[in-house]
């Protein structure tokens, strides 16, 4: 696809932002080496802080480029995460029919796609009686897991998007968190299925290893891999188009822009983005308990958001990574601690609404655009020309 | 082109704005559209653009009824429109602003030729020096000129100005009409919304009048003019311009 | 019969109380057009501050408790809208609507972190206004329940002659319907917008406070009864007081009648506030306004 911002006229690899995100590419990649060695637990902070630094940043493309606010999205991470941790729980692979278990022969092998029971005995081991000797058991692989999970993920944000993104912006807010409350209710309320409070184990992603270099270049990857991505959607006609709509969506729909559609289309890739990161973050974690959708999650996300900028991808992404840094260097406080994030995000909402980093950065880049460096000047320029 | 709107009616609450409205555009033409304040005239535009959806009646265009279309699928059967207040998307460029309606409407133009097109119309608007500034930088009269130029990249038959002489600079204010007689001369409609007669009886070939959202006149300006239900409308009614 | 008559009562004593903190909502947006995303967070203030007050003073009656939480989140309420809010209705703050969902959501999650710097995690429990229970037709009703709603059953009432009856209801009502002309007869809109975010956090404090004794307080008590509320508005009708009342009863009842009648009953109170979000989609796929509302949605 073609791009569409706005070219400052250097190719794209010399351009400094991109350079800036080698350098630091670089470091990151370079990083475990150090840390393996004398802070294995500092490598675990950078894991959690890549997985928020997803979250923060695709929470940011639906609000600051759609100006669409969620407040559901950890609801969704937390559908990638259950989503694979249940198949891994309750769906196995087997070379023979069990009997007992409702399920279903996988066309041209010799396979079946086995669902376990929730109440009562376990109809897998009850079929095991019947099974031929030497009938295989697998679980299935991981990654089809997390794959369902991210779908699975965008299709309850399709189902959201379609029947709210039709309204006001507020109708979006509100009905997201409702949903996410109630999601978390449910997978409380349903502990034969989900196992509650108890926590839901997860099969680790490498398990031949303890060692945490594997789980942090995963991390990486998919951050990196959603950042791209993100970048080259606000960069196609995609992202000219929802910026318009976060302008002015009457408008928008009278230059000819699909809004639903775009809203629609953003909400359920912002989603199936969270729920991927939160598959992964599940085999990482290995055990889920419904608190990872509780509201201050989501509040921690959007403070990271915003007191980063949530107009720039880059901007909410590292404050996703320096706040979860901060979180774990301010440690003694305890409590206080989100209190005053708390603070800091009412505090950049008023009185710095690009956020803290995303200034910074823009100016660092040069992107700052003509016109915000010379708002004044075109003016008097304009009362030149008209008096001319 | 060829519009034709048979009783079309839309209310708000208790106030009916459009009061069965039946009006025939064919060819091109150019038609001013005037009233007193508050007699339905953006109430009009919005319902062809597809912003409203009538409460009864139909909207045809080119034999096709576009009253129930959302507005982005009007603008694609070829109807632009203006907004009496500017409503140019701010925090973008000028140039991403010419953009928008021409990616959004499908063509077969390339992006290339999308581009050279924006800087054609950008520099025929007196606007192209701006175009990498953002468009709240503009002044009022510039983003004027913005919406008639985002209008022109979607090949539109049918263009709906709300009010688009109303505090614009003397100096813009010919460019405009050169983009009106311009565009209309390429065999365009046009429905113009203004409160300034004298441009509007000078452009327009037909006047429209709407009075309380009923059509009480309908013809050549200098007839119209001479309508005593017309000058009954008017008076009492401050002139704004 | 009796059954459906004892879950109909229970529903309709909860449902006034649901109503008084929905009513709060609906004055905000009203007034302000802002939802206030905190709003549940005022509730757990009014919890909170009741129980302080009550461990401070012990010899006070657990009912005047109520008056004084709601008293002090009302201030509170003030304070942040002078601070935050003024500033968008003076035109200072671009894309007013998105930093209205912003930032009373910002306040919501330091009001929720500071509760629990403040008061930890584990549950708190105000002493109870009257011990025991009353019997009402089929059912027993604890006293603290029904005093939360005949205390919340009066203050609405009251609420509504105030709001329709005195000089200052009329003055809210202008401004609600229309900003500019109510500023020309000569009403400070700012000073109105105030008033209105203190009074409405004030109610939700107050339904806190009713409700704390039966109900125990935490930090994210107030997560159910917002997304409450918020569903009961858009059923209601934004904006709309009536709309709000008779919300507040039906989801009142809808919550008792289903979770009376849900098939396995050891589940049932996990699925009471997901009826909520039944409704809420059922809403806005086929009346959009809520009953009463504005059509512009």
């Amino acid at each position: 696809m073609t791009t569409y911002a706005k070219s400052t006229g250097r190719r794209f690899w010399f351009r400094p932002q991109w350079a800036a995100a080698l350098v630091a590419l670089v470091i990151a990649l370079l990083v475990p080496l150090y840390l393996q060695i004398h802070s294995p637990y500092w490598l675990h902070v950078l894991i959690v802080a890549y997985f928020y630094a997803i979250l923060a940043s695709s929470w940011s493309l639906l609000a600051g480029y759609a100006g669409q606010f969620s407040f559901g999205h950890m609801a969704f991470m937390a559908i990638g995460a259950y989503t694979t941790g249940l198949i891994g729980r309750l769906v196995r692979l087997t070379t023979a029919p069990t009997g007992m278990c409702a399920e279903i022969p996988l066309p041209g092998r010799d396979l079946w796609l086995v669902f376990i029971n929730t109440v009562g005995d376990n109809c897998l081991e009850l079929g095991k009686v019947n099974m031929p000797a030497g009938t295989l058991i697998y679980r299935p692989p991981i990654l089809s897991g997390i794959i369902l999970g991210a779908l699975i993920a965008g299709l309850a944000g399709l189902a959201i998007g379609a029947l709210v993104l039709r309204f006001k912006a507020a109708y979006l807010a509100l009905f997201t968190i409702a949903f996410s409350e109630i999601l978390r209710t449910l997978i409380r309320g349903e502990p034969q299925i989900t196992r509650g409070d108890h926590g839901l184990r997860v099969a680790p992603l490498f398990p031949q290893t303890i060692s945490r270099v594997p789980d942090y270049y995963t991390m990486l990857a998919i951050l990196v891999a959603s950042l791209l991505f993100m970048y080259w959607l606000a960069s196609s006609r995609v992202g000219l188009f929802l910026r318009a709509i976060r302008e002015d969506e009457e408008a928008a729909a009278a230059r000819g822009v699909d809004v639903v559609r775009y809203k629609v289309l953003t909400f359920v890739i912002t989603s199936m983005l969270a729920g991927l990161a939160g598959a992964f973050f599940a085999h990482y974690i290995t055990i889920l308990s419904p608190n990872i959708i509780v509201l201050p999650q989501m509040g921690l996300v959007i403070a990271m958001a915003i007191i980063g900028g949530v107009e720039s991808l880059a901007a909410a992404a590292i404050g996703g990574m320096i706040i979860q840094i901060s979180l774990e260097l301010l440690r003694e406080f305890e409590a206080w601690r989100l209190v005053i994030f708390g603070a800091l995000l009412i505090l950049t909402l008023r009185f710095a609404r690009n956020g803290l980093l995303a200034p910074l950065l823009q100016r660092l880049s040069g992107t700052v655009p003509r016109a915000e460096s010379r708002e004044e000047a075109s003016q008097a320029e304009l009362g030149e020309e008209v008096g001319a | 082109m060829e519009l034709e709107l048979r009783d079309v009616s839309k209310h708000f609450g208790g106030i009916q704005a459009l009061n069965g409205v039946s009006l025939r555009l064919s060819g091109s033409q150019l038609v001013g559209l005037i009233g007193p304040n508050g007699s339905g005239k953006t109430t009009l535009v919005n319902t062809i653009s597809g912003i409203y959806k009538p409460d009864d009646g139909e909207i045809i265009l080119n034999g096709e009824e576009i009253g129930r279309l959302k507005a982005n699928e009007v603008t694609r059967r070829g109807v632009g429109r203006t907004f009496q207040v500017t409503r140019a998307f701010r925090r973008m460029t000028v140039m991403e602003n010419m953009l928008v309606p021409a990616l959004a409407v499908p063509s077969d133009r390339g992006h290339r030729e999308i581009k050279e097109r924006a800087r054609e119309i950008l520099s025929f608007l007196t606007i192209d020096h701006l175009r990498n500034d953002y468009a709240r930088s503009l002044s009022g009269g510039q983003q004027k000129l913005l919406e008639l130029g985002q209008l022109l990249m979607t090949d539109p038959d049918l263009l709906l100005l709300d009010e688009p002489f109303a505090g614009v600079h003397p100096k813009l204010m010919e460019t405009i009409f050169e983009y009106i007689t311009t565009v209309h001369a390429q065999g365009k409609s046009f429905i113009i919304i203004s409160h300034d007669m004298s441009s509007i009886f000078t452009l327009s070939q037909r006047l429209v009048v709407l009075h309380y959202g009923d059509i009480i006149a309908d013809g050549p300006p200098d007839i119209v003019k001479e309508d005593p239900a017309v000058i009954e409308a008017y008076l009492g009614e401050d002139e704004d311009d | 019969m009796k059954y459906f008559l004892s879950l109909c009562t229970t529903g309709v004593i909860m449902g006034v109380i649901y109503a008084l903190m929905a009513l709060g909502l609906t004055l905000i947006f009203s007034i302000l057009r802002v939802i206030n995303f905190a709003h549940g967070e005022f509730y757990m203030l009014g919890g909170y501050a009741s129980y302080f007050i009550l461990s401070t003073f012990t010899g006070l009656h657990p009912l005047l408790a109520v008056p004084l939480a709601g008293l002090i989140a009302a201030l509170i309420g003030l304070a942040f809208e002078i601070a935050f809010l003024r500033p968008m209705h003076q035109g200072r703050i671009e894309r007013p609507d998105e930093y209205a969902i912003l930032i009373t959501f910002g306040l919501s999650f330091f009001l929720m972190n500071l509760a629990l710097a403040v008061f930890g995690p584990y549950p708190h429990r105000p002493p109870s206004f009257f011990q025991g229970a009353v019997r009402l037709g089929f059912v027993n009703v604890s006293a603290d329940r029904l005093t939360a709603s005949i205390l919340s059953l009066a203050l609405l009432t009251l609420l509504l002659l105030i709001i329709n009856k005195t000089w200052i209801g009329i003055a809210l009502q202008a401004v609600s319907q229309n900003k500019d002309a109510a500023a020309v007869v000569g009403i400070n809109p700012l000073r109105m917008n105030t008033l209105a975010f203190g009074l409405g956090v004030g109610l939700a404090a107050t339904a806190g406070a009713l409700l704390a004794p039966s109900f125990l307080i935490v930090p994210d008590v107030g997560a159910v009864p917002s997304i409450r509320s918020y569903v009961i508005i858009v059923l209601g009708g934004m904006g709309s007081i009536q709309g709000s009342i008779l919300g507040g009863l039906l989801i009142g009842l809808v919550e008792s009648l289903g979770a009376g009648y849900f098939p396995d009953p050891s589940r049932a109170l996990n699925y009471k506030t997901a009826f909520g979000l039944v409704i809420f989609a059922l809403v806005l796929l086929f009346r959009p306004r809520g009953f009463f509302g504005r059509k512009e949605v």
